[in-house]
């Protein structure tokens, strides 16, 4: 199938290993046809931080909304129709002027997938990974996000079983927009907590 | 109200909020070939990979995060 793209570019030996990984696991029959280009395609054009944003969106306009996302994460988001087999355990976490919400998986990379796709490269770096739970006022304000001191900062470790979004503050002056437009402003920043609106 | 009210311009939102999810074929296959692994050989229990893809990261904490994940799979796929 990749004959037509084979040029002269080396192959990487981590290259190779997938390679050899992906023959041993069709040739035991753990590999539908079309199987790797369709979860590609999902995550490169479905599962993003757009969903998220429709959760958020949502939240803002609607207070009983809000209040059932925020009793029940991974029933709220269903609601929308995001969830399905990645979705664990989801807690929504809420932003108020008191306090501001950040999520980290020290561990690893768990990350609510099915709100905001799969994690930027920094949130799968160590220095994130270990100073968001240590410094995580420093680390913030080094990515842009200055809080107030009297701002009460809360790291959510995520975890195989409980993954995290953060529901954040809706910017002044919006009073007048439409869901559809309030859902344009979220970012996936302001939902892992690394950003305000 | 229903998920249309809420289309946006295509993939214009995930673009702009972040960077493009995988940065070359080898790792959405990878990433692709853990999921299939999870699904069709461990009956979606991802535990095992997870605790796998941690003690990859541990052990090489510099090593980038998709070799770690084939570390991680390649210790999975032994043990199957």
């Amino acid at each position: 199938m990749s004959d037509a793209h084979h040029h002269t570019a080396p192959v990487s030996p981590v290259e190779r290993r997938v390679e050899a990984l992906k023959d041993l696991l069709t040739e035991r029959g753990l590999v539908p046809e079309g199987y790797i280009e369709e979860v590609t395609r999902r995550y490169e054009s479905e599962i993003g931080p757009l969903n998220g944003a429709k959760v958020v969106a949502r939240a803002w306009i609607d207070p009983a909304y809000r209040q059932r996302l925020l009793q029940d994460g991974t029933a709220g988001i269903g609601e929308l129709g995001f969830g399905g087999a990645e979705g664990h355990h989801l807690v929504v976490v809420e932003n108020t002027d008191a306090v501001h919400n950040v999520i980290v998986c020290t561990l690893c990379s768990c990350y609510p997938w099915p709100v905001l796709g799969l994690p930027p490269s920094w949130y799968k770096d160590p220095p994130y990974r270990a100073r968001m739970v240590r410094e995580p006022r420093v680390v913030l304000s080094e990515m842009g996000c200055d809080l107030p001191a009297s701002t009460e900062v809360r790291v959510w470790d995520s975890s195989a079983e409980v993954r995290y979004l953060v529901l954040p503050q809706r910017p002044a002056g919006t009073d007048g927009l439409s869901e559809a437009e309030l859902a344009a402003l979220v970012t996936r920043d302001s939902m892992i907590g690394v950003a305000t609106l | 109200m229903t998920g249309e009210d809420l289309a946006l311009s295509g993939l214009d939102l995930p673009r702009r909020n972040g960077e493009i999810v995988f940065e070359a074929p080898w790792q959405s296959t990878v990433f692709a070939l853990a999921s299939a692994v999870v699904e069709n050989a461990l009956g979606g229990d991802r535990e095992p990979f997870r605790q796998q893809l941690i003690a990859a990261i541990a052990a090489d904490p510099a090593r980038p995060y998709w070799e770690s994940w084939t570390a991680a799979l390649e210790a999975v796929v032994r043990a199957l």
